[in-house]
């Protein structure tokens, strides 16, 4: 009897130990999950995207545009160049270092713009259209686990790195057990005012021949406005093209050349 | 008739006998005196803020689309820019306008605003050395153009310095580098080496693109304005708007793209903050008598001359900088090297050094420096939201500065500067039938269906919701398209040099038509038969005058005239009630007088008609007097005139003096209502008089 008391006891002792282990996640292993998405989402080479951008507002009428997304994740770098409507056409975004530029060939000049700009007057940001680097700029603490419709999702909660400079500094991320997709990402201001949803319903996986892996794209974005409510963006990644691109694409020379 | 002459007789005996006369004769002449000169007072500056206003930008009429949600703004309202609708072709309306016969010239109009964005100096001084070398690739180097390069590129490495220097200040001030990232540290340390010019031209752009990206954003970002404009047709404006004076620079050239800056914004918003607090700090003194000394709205100005020189020293390039220390050295009198100590020093004002150091600030230091940050020439890159919801920049080269006389400084119309209508076209973004077509067209390949907030979570991950992950391969992307758009609009600096013809001026989108009459007198017959004109064509139309066109600021004379008017009908009110009393006691004063002439038979009436009559030949004397002494004295001001001790008078004056004019309406009015106003308080007493009985008189003791 008294080894049986102490036994259960024992067994008593590893259940309730163990317990929070089996909810929480190690921070560790939130870092890792952050970085696996990261990872997923990057190619080794270049990377070049058609997308279709919409903002929706009330009262208004609504903004469309096409632009083709150039990125090279090796050395972190981003070019938005527009192509539709034709009034847009050349107008563009160069990311280089932590300068956001903006370049419009109706009257060829370059403006530095902020991470907080909303991209061609929508909802988006500059982080929106770039490679993910949660795992560089955010610490994670895990929540626990929720349903998101037929998902049943990891929620965890980000807040920014000292000196790094994002758009919002808090994010609450609900990532798919299964896949280990992010679903839905909701950002916050450091107020803890919630500023935008964005969800994320479809995911495209593809295999790349720099990365010799798949590499996975948010297919379609679906951004909601939580202050203007009934303001959303959506933004939607027709194709994607992993060949090589031209070496001196992101600089400002070349997209002036390409104005001349 | 004999009965009338008794009664004169009788009241100008009266005239000056009892001192309570003399009393009542004095506040009518006094009263006389304020209607004449308040009444053309008022008449002269509501005339003279209509004229400033009619002849500025609003015209007598003002017609616009019924199809508009807001009503015509042209100074902006408090909500900012109205919404209007567009009058789709100008050119439609204006023969229309022009049909009827009183009216002389109609112009288009357009009112929006806009934002202009500059980065901070050094961003400037990058994109004016990228745009030497580009002008080197297009058309081949010439010793002018390695100069010029040479210059700046020694102005930029100046900067560099500064912000070495500057960085090691704060740095010892604050005590250690904590916060610096690293790689700006690097960068300017980069920046700063020999190796890094000595190798500049092998790869010019490599250097900039390292200087625009690593060092200026180190130094606070620029300045965002808001600018707010009106699109014409420039010439015909001119030729309309009487009160329109340029004051810097030159008009836009008939045909030409352009702009003409407000003088107020000019100052205000570009010029050199330094010279600007200078500027203030001597009106302030002159025109309100403050003291450095007294004032602390001045104090704060001085101090921010003496901290803040940084837009003074990044300005100039190392040749000027030398210069410039040489000059404060022999000002100042001293040897110190360093031009901010040396600023500092010269920037330590109080009431006796003030006006030598300002007048030394514009001999001396002026001509070093660059006063203002656009000159008259350059062009100016304009930010709008066009009415589609896409933003669309332009390139509007600036000619000159222009003042609407007497609105130089009300901030409202000061806000207010001129574009030609093409530039204002290509800003406001008219959405075309082709537009809309395209835009659906995009819309409609994309084959999104439309989710909102409440329903999209259910709808994109519930249980009907598609596959999560889907394979795909990477396509091919032909991206030329993306560069056509940027070729279409290559002509930018053409477009600055074309010249249009009237036809394509006016066929086109406006916003209003200002009208102007030949005859301002038949103003609202005119609006009305107009507006029937209209109605009878089929045009959704709606024509207002320029009261109601100029919004806050017509809204402001009318209430300035209620004030006027105000304060008039006050002075009527008490001169009335002291009339009134002081009748009352003359009456009972002579109640035995009275009583005694109803004992000897005088009627009723004729003691009615002795009071009234009396006050009447009251009125008139002093009120003739009074009207006199006012005319006299309206005189004197319409000579001399009155000036304008702050920026509301201003406004009210329509310019720095008021030269009021007396009309013989003035006067009429005047003598109308003296004697209106002394007739109405003798009514009473005068009643009280013919209810004296002889007995009761007899009863009176002394």
């Amino acid at each position: 009897m008294r080894l049986m008391n102490m036994l259960s006891a024992a067994a008593l002792a590893v259940a309730l130990l163990s317990a929070p282990a089996a909810l929480a996640m190690e921070q560790a292993e939130q870092v890792k999950l952050l970085a696996t998405i990261d990872d997923r989402q990057r190619n080794g080479g270049d990377y070049k995207a058609m997308v279709y951008l919409e903002q929706k507002e009330k009262g208004k009428a609504d903004l469309v545009y096409e632009l083709v997304v150039y990125r090279r994740d090796a050395d972190d770098k981003l070019m938005m160049l527009f192509t539709k409507p034709k009034a847009e056409a050349g107008k563009g975004y160069l990311r280089l270092d932590k300068n956001l530029w903006n370049y419009d060939p109706n009257v060829g000049r370059w403006e530095r713009r902020t991470e907080r700009e909303r991209i061609a007057g929508t909802d988006s940001r500059r982080a929106d259209f770039d490679e993910s680097r949660l795992a560089e700029e955010f610490d994670p603490s895990y929540e626990g686990e929720a349903k998101l419709g037929k998902y049943t999702a990891h929620v965890l909660n980000l807040k920014v790195k000292p000196n790094v400079d994002v758009a919002y500094p808090v994010l609450k991320l609900w990532v798919d057990k299964e896949s280990g997709n992010i679903l839905k990402q909701e950002e916050y201001a450091l107020s803890g005012r919630k500023m935008r949803t964005a969800l994320y319903p479809r995911w495209k996986k593809m295999f790349s021949e720099s990365k010799k892996d798949n590499v996975w794209v948010p297919e379609e974005m679906r951004i909601y406005d939580e202050v203007e409510k009934g303001n959303s963006t959506t933004i939607l990644i027709k194709t994607v093209d992993l060949r090589p691109l031209e070496a001196n694409l992101f600089t400002k020379a070349w997209l002036e050349s390409k104005s001349r | 008739m004999g009965h009338f002459r008794l009664l004169l007789q009788v009241a100008f005996r009266n005239l000056f006998t009892s001192k309570i006369n003399l009393l009542i004769g004095g506040i009518i002449f006094f009263g006389t005196l304020l209607v004449v000169v308040g009444g053309a007072l008022m008449d002269s500056m509501d005339s003279a803020m209509s004229r400033s206003i009619i002849g500025s930008i609003a015209g007598h009429i003002q017609v616009y689309s019924d199809d508009s949600k807001d009503p015509l703004a042209l100074y902006g309202s408090m909500s900012g820019e109205p919404d209007l609708a567009a009058l789709d072709d100008f050119s439609q309306l204006k023969p229309f306008l022009e049909k009827h016969p009183n009216v002389r010239t109609v112009v288009p109009l357009g009112t929006s605003s806009a934002i202009i964005t500059s980065g901070n100096t050094v961003d400037l001084t990058l994109s004016r050395l990228r745009e030497l070398y580009k002008t080197r690739d297009d058309a081949g180097e010439t010793p002018a153009l390695r100069e010029n390069i040479d210059s700046v590129k020694g102005h930029v490495r100046q900067m560099v310095e500064l912000m070495a220097a500057q960085t090691a200040k704060s740095e010892q001030e604050l005590g250690g580098g904590a916060n610096k990232d690293p790689a700006e540290v690097e960068a300017l340390a980069r920046a700063r080496t020999d190796a890094f010019w000595d190798t500049f031209e092998q790869d010019p752009y490599g250097a900039l693109e390292l200087l625009e990206n690593r060092i200026a954003p180190q130094i606070p970002d620029g300045d965002m304005l808001e600018l707010r404009y009106a699109g014409t047709d420039l010439d015909a404006f001119q030729r309309t708007f009487d009160r329109m004076e340029i004051v810097d620079g030159q008009a836009v050239p008939t045909g030409q793209r352009g702009m003409l800056l407000s003088k107020l914004f000019y100052e205000e918003f570009l010029k050199l903050k330094s010279a600007l607090r200078m500027d203030h700090i001597k009106q302030q003194r002159e025109l309100n008598q403050k003291t450095i000394a007294t004032d602390p709205e001045l104090q704060r100005w001085v101090k921010e001359n003496q901290t803040q020189t940084r837009e003074i020293i990044f300005q100039l390039d190392p040749l000027k900088t030398r210069e410039m220390v040489s000059r404060l050295q022999k000002l100042l009198g001293t040897q110190e090297a360093g031009l901010e100590p040396l600023l500092t020093r010269f920037f330590t004002l109080d009431d006796d050094n003030f006006d030598t150091r300002y007048a030394q600030f514009y001999a001396e230091l002026a001509p070093l420096l660059e006063l203002y940050r656009l000159r008259m020439g350059d062009t100016l890159t304009i930010t709008a939201f066009t009415r589609t919801g896409y933003m669309q920049s332009a390139n509007v080269k600036v000619y000159g500065t222009y003042q609407f006389k007497g609105l130089e400084k009300s901030a409202m119309a000061g806000a207010l500067s001129l574009m030609d209508l093409m530039s204002f076209r290509d800003l406001y973004g008219y959405l075309t039938a082709d537009k809309k077509a395209e835009l659906a067209a995009i819309q409609k390949q994309s084959g999104l269906t439309a989710l909102n907030r409440e329903q999209a979570e259910e709808a994109l991950f519930g249980e009907d919701s598609g596959v999560l992950v889907a394979e795909a391969a990477s396509t091919d992307i032909d991206d030329r398209a993306a560069f056509l758009g940027a070729e279409e609009t290559l002509k930018r600096d053409d477009l600055l040099q074309r010249v249009y013809s009237q036809q394509e001026i006016e066929q086109g989108v406006a916003l209003s038509a200002a009208v102007m009459l030949k005859d301002p007198e038949q103003l609202e017959q005119t609006m009305a038969e107009l507006r029937q004109a209209a109605k009878d064509a089929g045009l959704k139309l709606r024509v207002v005058s320029w009261q109601e066109a100029a919004g806050i600021i017509g809204q402001f004379v009318l209430l300035g005239k209620l004030v006027l008017y105000f304060a008039v009908f006050i002075i009527f009110v008490v001169a009335l009630v002291i009339i009134n009393n002081a009748m009352m006691m003359a009456t009972l004063q002579r109640v035995r007088e009275v009583g005694t002439m109803r004992a000897i038979g005088a009627q009723r009436s004729f003691v009615l008609g002795m009071v009234l009559v009396e006050t009447l030949v009251l009125g008139l004397v002093f009120g003739a007097a009074g009207s006199l002494v006012g005319s006299g004295f309206m005189a004197w001001l319409h000579s001399t005139g009155i000036p304008a001790g702050n920026e509301a008078l201003y406004f009210f004056f329509s310019g720095p003096r008021l030269f009021p004019s007396l009309s013989a309406s003035n006067l009429v009015a005047a003598f109308v209502i003296v004697l209106g106003v002394s007739a109405i308080s003798t009514l009473y007493p005068a009643f009280l008089a013919t209810r004296v009985s002889p007995l009761q008189a007899m009863q009176t003791d002394e």
